[in-house]
């Protein structure tokens, strides 16, 4: 589950960048692989893709800048529900 | 003058209240005024003056989709303050009626205000004082920049896509002889200008700037910096606002202070951060309340609002030092920004690398200063903080002349 939520959340990613090689552990901002304004996709994937509800304290930009961060984040809040 | 109290198709979160409060002047220029009709924490409807024939429907129809498209695509993030003034006001002043009854100011229009002494030496001075946190910062150098600001300047970065609310283009009649000729015959026999004036003003080269960071980028469009440098200009800046109160509080044409950064992004960076610091201790030395906060610029009119406005928030591009005026109310006297390589990528400035320049800037709108200011030390220099009026002297406090 918690695998399978990591690789939807990178497909995501890989879908709207140019790159094929993208480590998790990537800052995509800091590499320049995304426009800031990526970041409000990420919020509206994570909400429509893991049911969640992403707001508050959750937005965060760090939650938002790796494969990683973004997994931990849907991870914690599907610990809350 | 009537009433029309519009039910939101979707109640707005409390959060998102300033969002919605400053679009509303911008759906109609029949809104005359307007309150939020707050309901269990939520915004339910809106209450308007309404000047003018207009369908009541078409109104609710505009603040329908506004609501929809940029109010409610948006994140509330909570308010994050960095800096907060060790000073705090007892009481406030309302200065405005006194510098008008004493001929210290004058209303030339909406949003227009002239002024003598004591303000014209208050607002110099804070001007002198800002210029000064500029000409220390590593490799700076000032300018005077001409008023107009070519449109293809604001068309080169999309900026009439992002706020086209603000936009002022200058305009004269199209150099014809026929065009003046016919002009002249139809102003003289009518006895006003004619109702299609416009027709005949083909030219739209210039714009009035919104701000003074533009004339910079175009200063250094398609060149290569030898090294990372700091430019600071005052200038006059025109943002079209919609309603005016009249005050210096908030100006349709008024005076800016800009500081602009352009190198890596850690230098834009440190001197951001160089000249925050240096405008918390201006504000302390002014004797002044005042917090510098998050905040985000007034993207409107376009689908991308909501994620624009997201990202800036969220990656701390931007904060506003805001100073209160009155027990409940705050105005922004600066903004200290980042902007990435955005600007150096659209106007083609490089660094000695030969890649793209980061670019940040400052800007510090000279009247909102010194009005606050004046609401919080009154307009007799009498009251002031001595470290002001040991520089600039006794100005003459704003006294009756009669």
């Amino acid at each position: 589950m918690g695998a399978d939520n990591k690789a939807r959340i990178r497909e995501f990613v890989l879908d709207n960048i140019a790159e094929t090689e993208l480590a998790d552990s990537d800052d995509i901002f800091e590499r320049g692989l995304v426009r800031s304004m990526f970041v409000m996709q990420l919020v509206v994937f994570v909400e429509q893709e893991f049911g969640v509800q992403v707001t508050g304290d959750d937005l965060q930009f760090d939650h938002f800048r790796s494969v990683d961060r973004v997994d931990e984040l849907v991870a914690r809040k599907l610990a809350a529900v | 003058m009537r009433a029309l109290r519009v039910a939101l198709p979707e109640p707005v979160p409390d959060g998102l209240a300033p969002e919605l409060a400053k679009r509303l002047f911008f759906v109609s220029s029949a809104i005359a005024e307007f309150d939020l009709v707050a309901e269990g924490g939520v915004i339910t409807a809106v209450d308007l003056v309404l000047s003018g024939e207009v369908a009541e429907s078409a109104i609710t129809a505009k603040i329908g989709k506004v609501v929809a498209a940029e109010v409610l695509t948006q994140r509330a993030l909570p308010p994050r303050q960095v800096w907060r003034s060790p000073v705090s006001v007892e009481s406030f002043t309302d200065p405005f009626p006194l510098l008008l009854a004493t001929d210290a100011a004058f209303v030339a229009g909406e949003g227009q205000v002239g002024f003598g002494e004591p303000v014209l030496s208050l607002v110099d001075y804070l001007d002198a004082r800002l210029r000064s946190i500029a000409l220390v910062l590593p490799r700076s150098r000032e300018f005077r920049y001409p008023t107009l600001l070519p449109t293809s300047v604001l068309d080169r970065f999309g900026y009439f896509g992002s706020f086209p609310q603000f936009a002022m283009f200058v305009t004269r009649l199209h150099s014809d002889i026929d065009v003046y000729t016919g002009f002249v015959d139809r102003y003289r026999t009518e006895g006003r200008l004619p109702d299609d004036l416009f027709d005949q003003c083909g030219d739209k080269d210039y714009c009035l700037p919104p701000t003074m960071c533009y004339h910079t980028y175009h200063q250094y469009t398609g060149r290569r910096l030898a090294e990372e440098m700091v430019v600071t200009a005052r200038g006059k800046s025109f943002r079209h606002e919609s309603r005016y109160h009249t005050s210096m509080e908030r100006l349709w044409d008024f005076t800016i202070r800009e500081i602009v950064f352009l190198g890596g992004e850690s230098f834009a960076t440190e001197c951001r951060d160089a000249v925050m610091a240096g405008a918390y201790a201006l504000l302390e030395e002014l004797g002044l309340a005042g917090h510098c906060e998050v905040a985000n610029d007034h993207f409107f009119g376009n689908a991308d609002t909501a994620g624009k406005i997201l990202s800036q928030r969220m990656m701390e591009l931007k904060f506003e030092l805001r100073v209160p005026v009155a027990a409940d109310r705050t105005i922004a006297v600066g903004s200290f920004n980042l902007h990435g390589h955005f600007f150096g990528e659209s106007f083609g400035i490089t660094g000695p690398d030969g890649a793209g320049v980061a670019s940040g800037c400052v800007g510090f709108g000279l009247e909102r200063l010194a009005y606050a200011f004046l609401c919080q030390h009154g307009t007799d220099p009498a009251g002031w903080p001595t470290s002001v009026t040991d520089r600039i002297g006794d100005p003459g406090a704003a006294r009756s002349h009669h």
